[in-house]
């Protein structure tokens, strides 16, 4: 089943009601917050309300908050060969 | 005439934005990235929905209706038409939100 997954690049300040109330139907709160909807026809309306403000990607499977977080960290530059104290 | 306290006009007068009156160079640079970012939502939107044998009203409007930024005319990219403006087109910074709005058709002969 496919996604749209939805990114708030700019916010919505001062631009109309209903934009703001697209934003809300579709769970975005904050700049840069990511949400998964199945792909219909309703989502893809209230995409093209703010279609300005908005990254849009179709994906296969969403992704939970803490697999996102798992992406963004950084590589650390190091692998453990052996745990100290392991050896008695 | 110089220093601190020198007679400005916002200084005189209060509050006094100026906005230019053409965009710079790298403005329109930005504002045709704006442009593309918007058509490429769109076009994700319609494949997505393609796929499934769907459409909504509002696609398909836009798509018969908008033009793509490569096909549009700097004209009508850069500026908007205004019945207040000498030759009847102002820049297309002055329209509020300019940068989270889509403003894209001028009527027809202007």
């Amino acid at each position: 089943m496919a996604y749209f997954r939805v990114t708030l690049l700019r916010s919505a300040i001062g631009l109309p009601k209903k934009t703001h109330g697209a934003l809300a139907a579709l769970g975005l709160r904050r700049r840069m917050n990511t949400v998964y909807h199945p792909v219909s026809q309703d989502v893809a309306g209230m995409i093209m309300k703010v279609k300005e403000l908005v990254d849009v990607q179709e994906v296969e499977q969403p992704l939970t908050k803490t697999e996102m977080r798992e992406m963004r960290r950084p590589d650390p530059g190091f692998y453990v060969e052996k745990r100290a104290g392991l050896g008695r | 005439m110089f220093g601190p306290f020198r007679a400005s006009s916002p200084l005189s007068g209060g509050l006094l934005w100026k906005i230019p009156w053409r965009l710079s160079s790298p403005q329109k640079y930005r504002h045709r990235l704006r442009l593309r970012r918007v058509d490429k939502v769109v076009s994700i939107v319609d494949s997505a929905l393609a796929k499934k044998g769907l459409s909504t009203k509002g696609l398909e409007r836009w798509k018969d209706e908008m033009p793509k930024e490569q096909e549009m005319l700097p004209k009508d990219k850069y500026t908007v038409f205004d019945r207040k403006e000498k030759k009847y087109r102002k820049g297309i910074h002055k329209v509020p939100k300019w940068t989270r709005v889509s403003q894209r058709l001028n009527p027809p002969g202007y």
